[in-house]
């Protein structure tokens, strides 16, 4: 409903807000807290992630609201926890759209990585605990698919004119292992484990995806 | 006998106890592995591994300080009990290799695929944990040095690590569990997907002299 249905028409100043400004008011302040609420179970995820659920106690504090808040708006916390993968799964594709699409090979390979390891940087914290929880979880598991499908998704955009070139299986069979090589947990291990920085571990992609990629098909 | 009991029959009693205690404790850690197999990536509970191992859940902590100390204990039997791999064969062709690597390796991440999730899920802040992980993978790292040398030997060293980051990352026991559950592919298809994106990944073979 807009917000300007049910003013009156004329020109004269409305003193009091009507009803549905009013209740779009709650509303949105309903949605803002439900926000902060994500945003702060994510934030505890990230700073500690070995605890996959932080308390409800320590989510509310951490959000600046009380525990009723919380489950005010979430049934329980595995709600939140689906909530969160939405969100985080939103937030993903909008910080990281296609870009340099057009680009040639060497610029869309640095694009490509460049997105997907900012969006392993933010994201591998929560990607664990679904992953480890999407076993007793439908709708984990079903983000968890979606999260993937995304991934293969942007790899065929951004490698359409070299995998264009390829026969059906092996194109299949490229996209499985870019994937693999590009898993959030191998960013991860890059990372933790090899201690490389964000720019050494980007060019350790880079330089696999390009061996990978068959030869760019000269433009017509 | 008399309240002292002659030395060699002493040693027989004492023998004997600690043959029980060694026997139970290995029952403790194949009832804990099975079942970590089964519930994975859940852990089991100490009752449910003590129904298992048709012991006491108090026999479990007579010997293991916690289940901890269980998970830890277990994966260092499983790490005693797998066997190295044959090295490549000299005169074995690239391909060969490869298709000898990939077939070693699909067919452990299809036997350990449960008992890895279940490690790297309950990790948690366990340093002991983290090393075994760690000590694995670095075996596989090994294992894939030792087989693709002849190409590896061609790049500089810093090259040779990257590959080697990459090569262990492809093949993951998850990026294998994903091949499978994810994409849906048979044993042997995933082995040939393994197999064509290593074959793109190492550089030439140099030709002999």
């Amino acid at each position: 409903m807009s917000k300007v249905a049910g003013r009156a028409p004329s020109g004269s100043a409305v003193s009091a807000p009507s009803k549905p400004d009013r209740i779009d008011g709650r509303r949105l302040r309903s949605e803002r807290t439900k926000q902060l609420i994500i945003e702060a179970y994510l934030s505890l995820l990230r700073e500690n992630p070995v605890v996959p659920m932080p308390t409800a106690t320590q989510i509310a504090e951490r959000a600046g609201y009380s525990v009723r808040s919380v489950f005010e708006r979430f049934p329980d916390l595995n709600k939140l926890r689906v909530a969160a993968a939405d969100y985080a799964l939103a937030q993903a594709a909008a910080l990281a759209p296609p870009r340099h699409v057009d680009g040639d090979r060497k610029t869309r390979i640095k694009s490509q990585v460049e997105t997907r390891a900012g969006t392993c940087e933010r994201g591998v914290a929560l990607l664990r605990v679904l992953i480890f929880s999407a076993a007793e979880d439908d709708e984990l598991k079903h983000r968890v698919r979606l999260s993937r499908e995304r991934t293969v998704e942007r790899l065929e955009v951004m490698y359409r004119p070299e995998l264009s070139t390829l026969p059906e299986r092996e194109r299949e069979n490229m996209l499985i292992a870019l994937e693999a090589i590009t898993d959030h947990e191998s960013w991860a291990r890059m990372r933790e484990l090899h201690g490389l920085s964000f720019a050494d571990a980007c060019a350790v992609w880079m330089d696999a995806i390009d061996r990978m990629l068959p030869p760019t098909p000269p433009t017509a | 006998m008399g309240l002292l009991q002659q030395p060699a029959a002493r040693a027989s009693k004492v023998d004997g106890r600690r043959l029980r205690s060694i026997k139970t404790r290995r029952r403790i850690i194949d009832a804990y592995l099975s079942l970590a197999h089964e519930k994975s990536p859940l852990i089991p509970t100490a009752v449910e591994i003590a129904r298992q191992a048709n012991c006491s859940v108090r026999s479990i902590f007579e010997r293991f300080s916690d289940i901890h100390g269980l998970q830890v204990a277990a994966v260092d039997q499983v790490l005693s009990e797998i066997t190295p791999p044959p090295p490549p064969r000299e005169g074995d062709d690239r391909l060969t290799r490869i298709r000898a690597q990939v077939e070693t390796r699909s067919r452990s991440c299809e036997r350990w695929l449960p008992l890895w999730r279940s490690l790297m899920a309950n990790q948690g802040e366990s340093v002991e944990l983290r090393q075994r992980a760690v000590a694995l993978r670095e075996r596989i790292v090994a294992r894939l040095a030792s087989m693709y040398e002849v190409e590896l030997s061609t790049v500089s060293p810093a090259d040779r690590k990257r590959l080697l980051i990459v090569l262990e990352a492809l093949t993951d026991t998850e990026s294998w569990a994903r091949m499978k559950e994810f994409f849906g592919l048979s044993f042997e298809d995933a082995c040939q997907t393994w197999t064509q994106a290593i074959d793109r990944l190492l550089p030439p073979t140099p030709s002999r002299a």
